[in-house]
Order: structure tokens, then C-alpha cells, then sequence
């Protein structure tokens, strides 16, 4: 009976474990074999794979949290007292949802660092991206939009100050706004909103550019150096498999008296399982620890209850906003609206006002170094004005210093 | 049968309904995401009667998000929503209202001294009810030399 489930039953040959990564719909997301290259962990830093294990543990624990909370005004925030208190493992549930959305916001910032400082959105990589830079969008997205959920005063005035951000944008801001809180004020509707959008809406989309990310991944290969990208389809020999990895049948590795397999492939390709896969669940093994420890020592702040007519002092938006805070504390419509319009411009057309590919697959190649300059000088000014609005500003938006009580 | 500007013809207009048919789904799905009706607050609502508000006080009706003022001149209402992002702003006795969020600063009037607010703060108009009681309308706007008298 096994057999019809799992169709090559535990491999124990190589030619069986591959045969198992062409066969299993799972496993296929892989090659049968990949490029020494790509395994090296100072390479990639496994943030992509870490991305991807944080949004299934996001979905995982998101989904059995909907099932003790209500979107609604009256009920959402006796949800989260009861999710905190009553349930049980609830606390655990909730500061893992909490923990691995922060991490994620972290993990695909740093990721997008590590395909620029590599080079790797070059051909043909381009559109994946284009890609990549909606993934991060949807990520941000989902935090901003489950941060209201819980209706506490964090969740209230974060929303009350984005939703209004919104609002600058030229021409369609008011129409914007009134569509995201379905009215004019973060009330019942808003709410549902939100819920909709962050259980469903953007999880779907997040789902569906994942899968088209890591398909076009599979199909054009981890980038690698030029000695080690795999030589154009017309020096192929007619009649002898390519060397590349990247698409083939289970021809490549049957024995062919004749013509050896193994003989012909570039000595840096090895076989995925185990190489590879074996360092993917070790990756996910560091992911679940990592958080479960946090899940464990640290509680996700629930504050009080959200009161419209109380505004905190500072009221301060989720932390990845908080740089887009500091420039919207100059001028709402240039910092709030303008400069990240462009900055995500920017982004999107980073390939294309790039083209030349040189400097590929290896981190900080000297022929890009302008290209690298400016992105590290971008990145270091977003992630500097995140911590002056996190640790910099007090009561009032005054400038404080962190050490100061 | 192999009629190519017949079969150019068929195709073009069958991509055509395709895309016009799509684009009057989204277009009617877009209009349905904009409720007609709102199940929020009144814009004009009563605050209590005139006696309430004893001449030369500031009160902060946080339910409503105004000051009420009474001064000799006669009665006025301040929004407390700051024009900049919508936070409630306080009032500060003799200098005016300061908002906690990114620091905006009004004068007593609720003209924006600095920060970014690029708007004073509103003013609302009043009115009274056959009950005698002060009546606000937030769709009424006003000028900050409006003073209610009763
Ligand atoms: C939800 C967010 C994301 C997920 C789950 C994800 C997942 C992945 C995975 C699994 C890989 C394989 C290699 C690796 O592990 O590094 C990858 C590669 C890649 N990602 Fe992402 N990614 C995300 C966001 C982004 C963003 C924000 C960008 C850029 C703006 C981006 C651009 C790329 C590119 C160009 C590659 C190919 C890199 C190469 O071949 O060396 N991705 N991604
Ligand atoms: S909301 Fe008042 S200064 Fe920004």
C-alpha cells in the first residue's frame, strides 16, 4: 500500500534517490542534482529557503488562531485576553504567529540584500525580481494588516496613522482610504477589513508569487559564477544529456553502458538528496527552534484595550514602519507618499537599469561595486531611520536618547 | 475555412469580449468594495446643555474628539484631530494644542505653529436645540472668529 503513495518507497541507491526527486510532486521542486555552488551556505545564507519556512509557519499557526478569534470590535480583544490566558498553549500559538512575522518582515529584507550584493537579479533573473520586490510588498502588507487585529491602543493609532498616510497619496487618496476602512472611520468595518485581507486576500497572493518565485528558481537555477553556469544549449555533443541539472528526465542517471552518466557531469554537481535536502531540513530545524525558544521566553505585547478618544504618547506605527514614520514626521505627502513611491520604483526597475551582467554570483564583485555602493548606501539609510524612530523619538516625536530614562 | 481575415477577425473580436467582459467585472467589483451606507457616528450630534460649559472653560469631549470652549465672546468648537495624521491632539493652557505623534504645535486658535500639519485644526460650527441644548455640526465648517451666543 505504501507504494501508492510514495511510488519509489525509500530510496537506498543513488539512482533511486533521484529518481525520487523527478517523481514526487514535493521533491521536484528540486533538480535531481545541483552545482556544488549553491549548497555553499555563505552563498545564499539560506534566507530565501528561511522566507519560505516562515510563511508556512504563519500560516499554520494564523489558521488555528482564526478559529478562537471574532473580527469585531467588542469580541477581538476579549479574543486576545482569552488567547493569552484561557486557551491552552494559546500564549505559545500567538507569540509564535507574532515572532515568525517579524522575523519574516527581517528575513526578506535581508534576502533581497543578499540577491543584490550577489548580482543575482541579472539574466536571466530579471523578472523574478520584479518578483521578489511584490513578495516583500505582501509581506509588509500582511504585517501592517495584522497588526490591527488584536484592537488593542498599539493596533489602533498604528492603523489610525497608516490608513491616514494613505490618504496623501495624489489624486486617489481619500478614495483609497475610504476603501481600505470600507467608511471613514477604524470602526467595525475597518476591521473586517482588515481580517479579510490578511487571512485571505494576501495570503493568497503571497502563496501564489511564492510559488511562482520558486518555480522560476528551479527553472533558471540558483545563479552561480560564470565558470560554473553550465555551458550554452549548442556546445552540447547531440546525443549526450546536458550537463545541466536543471530540467531533465531520469534518462541522465540511468546506466548507459556506453556513455557513462557520471563521467560526463562537471564534478561540482552532486545529488540533491541528500546534499541538498539534508541542509534544508537542517535549516528548518534552526527555523522551528529558534522560534519556538522565543515563542516561549517572550509574550507578544497586548496593550489596552484600543480607546479612539485616548492617543498614546508617542504614538508609534509597527517597527518596519517606523523609518517611514521619521519621513512622514517631515512632510506627509513627500516622505509618506513620494519617497516610498519612488524607492519602490527604484526596486522594481533594478534589473533593467542594471543590465550588464557582469559580477554575477559572487558577493561584492568589484565590477559592481557603484551598483553595490548605492544599494548599501539605501538600505543603510532605511534601516537607520528605523532606529531613530524605534529608539530616538519619545513623547511629543522629540528627539530622546535610548540611555536616557 | 482558411480565411485569414476572417479568422484574424473572429479572434480579435473574441479577445476583445474577453478583455472588455473582464475589465466590467472588475470595474463593478471595485465599486461594490464602496459602502453607501455608513453605520458611523452623526455628524450633528448634542454635547449638553449651554450651563455645562461655564464661561472661560476648555472642555475635551473625547466620545466626540472636540474642545468645547466658553469665553466671553461666546461658545466655539476645535476639532481634536490633528490635520496632519489624525491623532488627538491636547490642549495646553495659554499656548495652544500639541500632538503626540510627530509633534505638530497649534496656536490657541488652532493655526498650525510648526511641525508637519499642513492644516489648522477644524472648526465646527454649533447651533442650539428646541431642547436648549448645543447642537454640533462637523459638516459645517467654520472660521475661527465664530463665537456661538446663546
Ligand atoms: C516571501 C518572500 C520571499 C520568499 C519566500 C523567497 C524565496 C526564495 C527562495 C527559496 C530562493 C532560492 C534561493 C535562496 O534560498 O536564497 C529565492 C531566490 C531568489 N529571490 Fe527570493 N524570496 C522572497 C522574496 C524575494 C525578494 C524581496 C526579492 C528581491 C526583491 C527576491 C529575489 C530573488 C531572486 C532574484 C532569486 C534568485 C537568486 C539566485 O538565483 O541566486 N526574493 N527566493
Ligand atoms: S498626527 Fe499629529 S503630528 Fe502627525
Amino acid at each position: 500500500m505504501g507504494r501508492t503513495i510514495f511510488r519509489v518507497g525509500w530510496p537506498r541507491t543513488d539512482k533511486d534517490r533521484a529518481a525520487a526527486m523527478i517523481s514526487s510532486l514535493v521533491l521536484h521542486i528540486h533538480p535531481a542534482k545541483v552545482q556544488r555552488h549553491s549548497l555553499r551556505a555563505s552563498y545564499t545564507l539560506g534566507l530565501g529557503l528561511t522566507s519560505a519556512y516562515l510563511f508556512g509557519v504563519l500560516i499554520v499557526t494564523g489558521v488555528v488562531l482564526m478559529l478562537y478569534y471574532t473580527p469585531h470590535p467588542l469580541d477581538a480583544y476579549r479574543n486576545m485576553k482569552d488567547l493569552q490566558f484561557v486557551v491552552t498553549f494559546g500564549p505559545v500559538l500567538r507569540n509564535m504567529h507574532r515572532w515568525a512575522a517579524h522575523a519574516m518582515v527581517v528575513v526578506v529584507f535581508l534576502h533581497m540584500c543578499r540577491v543584490f550584493f550577489t548580482g543575482a537579479y541579472k539574466e536571466p533573473r530579471q523578472f523574478n525580481w520584479v518578483l521578489g520586490v511584490g513578495l516583500l510588498l505582501l509581506t509588509l502588507g500582511l504585517s501592517f494588516t495584522g497588526y490591527l487585529l488584536p484592537w488593542d491602543q498599539l493596533a489602533f493609532w498604528a492603523i489610525t496613522v497608516g490608513s491616514n498616510i494613505a490618504g496623501y497619496a495624489p489624486g486617489l487618496g481619500a478614495e483609497i482610504k475610504y476603501l481600505l476602512l470600507g467608511g471613514n472611520v477604524i470602526e467595525s468595518g475597518a476591521l473586517l477589513r482588515f481580517y479579510v485581507l490578511h487571512c485571505v486576500i494576501l495570503p493568497l497572493l503571497a502563496a501564489m508569487l511564492i510559488a511562482m518565485h520558486v518555480y522560476r528558481v528551479r527553472k533558471d537555477g540558483l545563479s552561480a559564477p560564470p565558470a560554473a553556469e553550465p555551458p550554452p544549449i549548442e556546445e552540447m555533443a547531440p546525443g549526450r544529456f546536458p550537463p545541466s541539472t536543471r530540467s531533465y528526465g531520469l534518462m541522465a542517471l540511468a546506466d548507459r553502458p556506453a556513455q557513462p552518466v557520471v563521467e560526463s557531469e562537471p564534478d561540482d554537481e552532486v545529488l540533491t538528496w541528500p546534499h541538498l535536502l539534508y541542509r534544508e531540513v537542517l535549516v528548518l530545524l534552526a527555523v522551528l527552534i529558534a522560534l519556538h525558544a522565543a515563542a516561549l521566553l517572550f509574550n507578544a505585547p497586548l496593550e489596552e484595550i484600543a480607546d479612539p478618544t485616548r492617543t498614546p504618547n508617542p504614538a508609534k506605527a509597527p517597527w518596519y514602519f517606523l523609518g517611514l514614520q521619521e519621513l512622514v514626521s517631515y512632510s506627509a505627502l513627500i516622505g509618506g507618499v513620494l519617497v516610498p513611491t519612488l524607492l519602490v520604483l527604484a526596486l522594481v526597475l533594478v534589473p533593467y537599469l542594471d543590465p550588464v551582467p557582469r559580477g554575477v554570483g559572487v558577493w561584492f564583485a568589484p565590477e559592481r561595486s557603484r551598483a553595490n555602493r548605492i544599494f548599501a548606501a539605501l538600505a543603510s539609510a532605511a534601516v537607520a531611520l528605523t532606529l531613530v524612530g524605534m529608539f530616538f523619538r519619545g513623547p511629543n516625536w522629540a528627539w530622546v536618547w535610548p540611555w536616557t530614562p | 475555412m482558411n480565411d485569414p481575415t476572417r479568422r484574424r477577425f473572429l479572434f480579435s473580436t473574441g479577445v476583445t469580449s474577453v478583455v472588455l467582459s473582464a475589465c466590467g467585472f472588475l470595474g463593478a467589483t471595485a465599486r461594490y468594495l464602496s459602502p453607501n451606507v455608513l453605520y458611523e457616528p452623526p455628524h450633528r450630534f448634542p454635547i449638553g446643555s449651554p450651563e455645562e460649559f461655564p464661561p472661560g472653560t476648555a472642555t475635551f469631549l473625547p466620545e466626540h474628539r472636540l474642545f468645547l470652549f466658553n469665553n466671553p465672546a461666546g461658545f466655539y468648537a476645535i476639532s481634536s484631530v490633528c490635520t496632519h495624521l489624525g491623532c488627538n491632539v491636547r490642549h495646553i493652557v495659554g499656548e495652544g494644542f500639541a500632538c503626540p505623534c510627530h509633534g505638530s504645535r497649534f496656536d490657541e486658535n488652532g493655526q498650525v505653529v510648526h511641525g508637519p500639519a499642513p492644516e489648522p485644526l477644524a472648526w465646527f460650527g454649533l447651533s442650539l436645540s428646541p431642547r436648549r441644548e448645543l447642537v454640533v455640526n462637523t459638516r459645517q465648517p467654520v472660521q475661527p472668529e465664530y463665537r456661538f451666543r446663546v
